[in-house]
């Protein structure tokens, strides 16, 4: 982490922008460039697949493009633009090279240069420069939270959702395309409304629908930068579950042999509002005769096989409607909000489970530690969830030091990861806590796993119970010599 | 009980420190004991506040951790009695909450880091340990039988008497109150006793902390003087006493004068002046002492009758004077109820509409106390026989709070101890002439009376007849045995009583399902919670006083009302919304800005505490305000029947809080099927309609629901003819004539 700031710091003085020490405080991944950037022309999307999928509460894209270098140059810097709105909703930015599955992920970073600009752009950064006249299909692929609107705003609570999402049909790109098309892959086939746009070549008009798809395109030549806004309106009888903050700590306890998870959540409902208010009534028959609504009423965590007592509360104490399932094969967390939750509500919780350490800690053959742990654990559903500012705080024991760590969240959503001081029980120099801070991520990145080494010496694992020891034979000794003062002033009745 | 085979054993074992050792022992046990029997209700359920007041009592302790102790101090708090705001930290008594933070504060020193809630909620099985030790020393002073005291110590641990107000998450001030009282009776006697400043200057300290804990601190400030006087009755003035009392009362009211809430009422008010008095008179008879002996006799009689005529004349006069000039104030009504018990429903429905400030039926008196309250005047009788200065204290205690915990359920809190007292030594007494187990031979009892004298002086050997020991082993054995029989069956009785019937949260009620298997029904905190996250932050909730205390703990909503009960105008106000028809209640409502309006109903269910069933008392209690508005017996059937179905009286049904409760009720059910649960009765087939308010929540069993109330209507309509409309019907043109009273807010 060090290396890199120190990294980012260097190439903020370099730089030629004038706020330099404001851009560096900001973010170490980002690279700050002069604010009249623009990306050089040096690229061609030979062809381009957009593949927009709004089937869970946030939308996940994927770009296949196959870029050709104009240049006379190596190019190894592609640009990937974004509105400066979307720029804060995108998240989980993965660029894979199609064809090679060994290249790995490629590294994808913003580039700050204008934070007023409208357009900001991620760039790609190709390991290999590409020749003059070379061809490589790159796949990138995001999700946008908080993307979708409902449409009508408020609805009965027996009715269905549906919510609207808007796009450009020709996919936002710095470079020109030569031929592309835009898929919109749906929950369900009821969509009432979308853009209609006129066709080319053999067919009449765009999109096309073919069950729960629609494919704008393919389309000819477009320029750099050509936009053609469309919007599409889809039912959605699901809770659309925005996590705006997510709180997860992992203690891990060598004493006890014990890792302990604790997440605190605060969810909201991002879909439509009730116009009229809640009917206990209609709720309760609509049980029965549709269960499907778009409220939310349960929860899944499928946590992993041997967590145990798990526990489930909010701000008011325990939540009683909650099941656990726990087998050799499953650990299967089942919890149910006080109330269903509609859209515009809100229901905060905490949950929390302990696991045995064997599970995720490993001693290496070098003496240090190893604890490798999921990243993300929250709720799988089939509508999706996505979390907006993810804290995961790793609790070292006392006097674990050389902490680092590895994840495989795409780096773009990791904002800022630090070591800190942690104190509680009989804490005297207080615990490592490794601290990571990430943005924009969704359920698809539960399981991605997070993995620490540390060292821990004996002494620090023996510092406890000495010094605990110690307090307790002072506070005997203290007894011992204040009970054998003489306080009185007349012993005359000893 | 357990203590007697180890006392047994204590005697085996020769040493004083073995037996010192012992005692330690048994009293850690025994404290252990008394806070593991407190823990039901943390097993069963969880570590959740209780009841209602505990919940003011845990926001506080929450404002005080959060904001320090000066901001505390000095809090007025405008989300409660809206819009007229409270000044909470001056009316309020900070020993309870001072004493979490305290512990909380400490605690995280040590870098535990507890959670405040659960400091709250084990703090009263915490401090009950800490009662059995008090009662333990306190009983130890009245006996030289040291197994009194444990007996005394196991008593108070696991009376049910004491457990109703200290089980885990009941954070009331009686949580610490309890033992404050105790150690200060154990520290009165000590310094009396002794007749030592030391130990009066600690009584008066702990009744500081008494008097910062609990509004009950009265009964101390009562019954130190009343024993004092009736010592001075006997004739048993002494420098000892003086110098106790003095320090005490000195001492002591500095202290309790310095709690804002307390302030000059120890010089003011009626229930202090008996203290006061005393007082004064000791001072008078200190002189009358010294003057004897500095003058004959004779010219002393006639003085004597001069100074004493003329000083209680002048002192009469002065009362009186103070008292009808204001300066003393007469007794609250909380007070005059003691003294008669039909005096509160006549003349202030608040203070009887609250179960605990009820007259105490007898069985209630078995219930909490099994058979110690037989055993209860056994020990005044033995006090009787030996009669020193502390026996009296019993004695003047056991009468006194006799009295009050039969006028008031709650006061059986305050007879608890000194029945514990009483009761342990009674049986210790029996033990200790039963459980001896050589028999004397009639010529040689003195000879055992002097080996047994160390161990047990019981109260009736002491009566210098001659030996009257028991000679067979059969009858001790009997006795014994038929004791140790009652002191288990009154073990099981304690568990029993705790285990069902004070070991719920009332927060969370527990049923069972067909299967067997526990089922929470936790409607409370599933409207609570709603309100909590799904309203705005300012929105003011008005509801029944009852749970205003809880709307401001778990869903931190501004409130009208709430248990501190302490401006009945607004309380009748909020009666008078409840109770009226849509078009009175509406403007009321406007006017306090109300957002949403809270009823608890139980039909559903069959839960006995929901508003229909307390309708009456909000009734009354607006009645005692408006009485030309609200009128009881409009509420009352022909027959003078309290209905709520299809033949309730109009009043009832077009009542807010009716209308409130069955609104959409029989939508539930098949048509004409509607049945109210609670009440066993078959409900109208159309229900209530609500023009004013909409349904915003009902929880899932339909224990708490939640209306919003309207906003003017956008065309200037008034609420009634628009919901006339929106249901299809025609404009009615009589309501032009008569129609209601609407505000208007600019």
């Amino acid at each position: 982490m060090k290396t890199s700031a120190v990294f980012s710091a260097l190439l903020s003085l370099l730089s030629l922008a004038s706020a330099a020490s404001a851009d560096s405080k900001s973010s170490s991944t980002s690279t700050t460039l002069p604010a009249t950037f623009k990306p050089p022309q040096v690229f061609k999307n030979a062809n381009l697949v957009h593949v927009i999928s709004v089937e869970k509460n946030y939308v996940k894209e994927n770009i296949n493009v196959l870029v050709q270098n104009i240049d006379k140059a190596a190019q190894d810097e592609y640009f990937l633009p974004f509105t400066a709105d979307q720029m804060s909703r995108v998240g989980g930015v993965e660029v894979k090279d199609r064809k090679d599955s060994n290249a790995g992920p490629f590294v994808a970073e913003p580039v700050e240069f204008d934070q007023e600009s409208d357009i900001q752009y991620l760039r790609i950064r190709l390991p290999k420069p590409l020749a003059p006249g070379a061809q490589q299909t790159l796949g990138i692929s995001y999700y946008l939270l908080k993307a979708y609107k409902p449409l009508p705003a408020s609805i009965k609570q027996e009715e269905p959702q549906f919510l609207s999402f808007s796009f450009s049909a020709y996919c936002p790109s710095a470079y020109t395309t030569t031929k592309q098309k835009t898929e919109v892959k749906f929950p369900s086939s009821t969509i009432p409304d979308y853009t209609k746009l006129p066709g080319s070549g053999d067919i009449q008009e765009f999109p096309q629908v073919q069950g729960s798809k629609l494919t704008y395109g393919p389309f000819d030549e477009k320029p750099a930068g050509a936009t053609q806004p469309v919007s599409v309106r889809f039912e959605f009888n699901k809770p659309v579950t925005h996590v705006s903050h997510l709180e997860r700590d992992i203690e891990v306890s060598h004493w006890g042999g014990n890792v302990a998870f604790e997440e605190r959540y605060t969810l909201y409902h991002r879909g439509a509002n009730l116009s009229s208010l809640f009917n206990r009534v209609k709720w309760q028959q609509a049980q029965y005769y549709q269960p499907n609504s778009f409220a939310l009423k349960e929860l899944k965590f499928p946590l992993r096989v041997g967590s145990a007592d798990p526990y489930y509360t909010d701000v008011i104490g325990n939540v009683s409607t909650s099941k656990f399932r726990s087998n050799k094969r499953e650990a299967l967390l089942e919890i149910k909000p006080r109330y269903p939750v509609f859209g515009g509500w809100k229901f905060p919780f905490t949950i929390g489970w302990n696991s045995d350490a064997k599970n995720f800690l490993r001693q290496t053959a070098a003496g240090g530690f190893v604890l490798n742990v999921p990243f993300l654990e929250g709720p799988r559903q089939s509508e999706g969830v996505e979390y907006e500012h993810v804290q995961v705080r790793v609790i070292l024991p006392e006097g674990a030091e050389n902490v680092k760590y590895h994840t495989a969240i795409p780096a773009q959503s990791i904002n800022d990861a630090a070591v800190e001081v942690h104190r509680t029980f009989l804490d005297t120099i207080g615990r490592t806590a490794l601290i990571i801070k990430a943005r924009n991520l969704v359920d698809d990145f539960r399981d991605r796993e997070l993995v620490i080494t540390y060292d821990y010496p004996l002494m620090a694992a023996l510092r406890k119970p000495l010094i605990v020891f110690g307090s307790a034979v002072a506070v005997f000794v203290g007894a011992w010599v204040v009970g054998n003062l003489e306080l009185k002033f007349d012993s005359r009745k000893k | 009980m357990s203590a007697d085979p180890l006392q047994a054993l204590a005697s085996a074992g020769k040493g004083e420190s073995t037996r010192g050792l012992l005692r330690v022992i048994i009293l850690a046990l025994i404290a252990g004991a008394s806070i593991a029997s407190r823990l039901f209700s943390v097993i069963r359920f969880e570590s959740i506040i209780h009841e209602f007041d505990p919940w003011f009592n845990f926001r506080a302790t929450k404002y005080l951790v959060a904001n320090g102790f000066y901001n505390f101090w000095d809090w007025f708090d405008d989300r409660t009695w809206h819009p007229l705001g409270r000044v909470t930290g001056g009316t309020l008594y900070p020993g309870l909450m001072v004493t979490s933070g305290a512990i909380y504060h400490a605690l995280r020193a040590l870098t535990i880091p507890v959670d405040i809630r659960n400091i709250c909620v084990l703090l009263a099985p915490a401090f009950s340990g800490l009662t059995a030790v008090a009662a333990y020393l306190l009983t130890n002073e009245m006996t030289p039988s040291s197994s009194a005291g444990l007996l005394a110590a196991l008593f108070m641990g696991i009376a049910p008497g004491y457990i109703s107000r200290s089980v885990a998450g009941s954070y009331d001030n009686e949580a610490i109150a309890i033992f404050l009282l105790v150690f200060t009776f154990y520290l009165w006697i000590k310094a009396l006793k002794q007749g030592s400043m030391l130990w009066g200057a600690l009584c008066a300290l702990f009744y500081g902390y008494m008097v910062a804990s609990w509004g009950g601190y009265a009964f101390i400030t009562c019954l130190l003087p009343l024993h004092s006087f009736v010592l001075i009755c006997m004739g048993r003035y002494s420098t000892r006493l003086y110098v106790a009392y003095t320090t005490w009362y000195a001492l002591g009211t500095l202290a309790s004068m310095q709690i804002p809430f307390v302030g000059f009422l120890p010089v003011k008010t009626s229930e202090h002046m008996p203290a006061l008095g005393i007082f004064g008179f000791l001072q008078l008879l200190a002189f009358l002492d010294y003057v004897r002996s500095a003058i004959p006799s004779r010219q002393f009689q006639t003085f004597l009758w001069l100074f004493a005529g003329g000083t209680f004349g002048i002192g009469l006069l002065g009362l009186v004077i103070a008292t009808s000039a204001g300066v003393i104030a007469p007794w609250s009504g909380r007070f005059y109820s003691l003294w008669d018990t039909g005096y509160a429903k006549i003349h202030i429905p608040i203070i009887a509409s609250v179960s605990e400030h009820q007259p105490t039926a007898w069985p209630a008196f078995f219930f909490d106390l099994n058979m110690l309250i037989w055993l209860f005047p056994v020990g005044v009788y033995l006090c009787f026989q030996q009669l020193a200065d502390e026996h009296v204290f019993i004695v003047v205690y056991a009468l006194f709070g006799s009295y009050f915990a039969g006028v008031m359920v709650r006061l059986m809190l305050t007879l608890t101890p000194v029945v514990c007292v009483a009761a342990a030594i009674a049986v210790s007494t029996l033990l200790d002439t039963y459980l001896s187990t050589k028999s004397p031979k009639p010529e040689e009892s003195q000879a055992v009376e002097g080996a047994e004298g160390k161990k047990a002086k019981s109260g009736l050997k002491s009566t210098s007849k001659p030996m009257v020991g028991v000679y067979s082993i059969w009858g001790k054995s009997m006795m014994v045995s038929a004791l140790a029989v009652y002191l288990l069956l009154f073990v099981l009785h304690c568990t029993w009583v705790t285990s069902n019937a004070y070991s719920s949260p009332s927060v969370v009620l527990a049923s069972r399902l067909p299967d067997g298997s526990q089922h929470i029904i936790d409607d409370y905190r599933e409207a609570y919670q709603w309100l909590r996250q799904n309203t705005r932050e300012d929105a003011k909730i008005m509801s029944w006083w009852d749970y205003g205390y809880q709307i401001g703990g778990m869903a931190d909503r501004p409130t009208l009302v709430d248990n501190n009960t302490w401006n009945n105008t607004h309380i009748a106000t909020v009666g008078k919304a409840m109770s009226s028809s849509e078009e009175v209640s509406y403007p009321i409502m406007r006017q306090h800005e109300v957002d949403y309006v809270l009823v608890v109903f139980g039909g559903l269910l069959g839960y006995s505490g929901d508003d229909i069933n307390k309708f009456l008392w909000m009734v009354r209690i607006a009645e005692g305000i408006w009485p030309d508005e609200v009128s009881e017996r409009a509420f009352f059937t022909q027959r003078g029947e309290y209905r709520v179905d299809a033949e309730a009286t109009e009043t009832m049904k077009n009542s807010l809080m009716y209308k409130m409760s069955y609104y959409n009720y029989n939508n539930l059910f098949p048509p004409g099927k509607a049945v109210d649960r609670m009440r066993g009765v078959h409900l109208p087939e159309v229900g209530p309609t609500l023009s004013t308010m909409e349904e915003a929540f009902t929880s899932e069993n339909w224990i708490i629901r939640i209306y919003k109330v309207k906003d003017l209507d956008n065309l200037g309509r008034d609420h009634m003819s628009a919901a006339a409309f929106d249901r299809g019907q025609k404009k009615k043109k009589a309501t032009k004539k008569r129609g209601p009273r609407l505000l208007r807010v600019d």
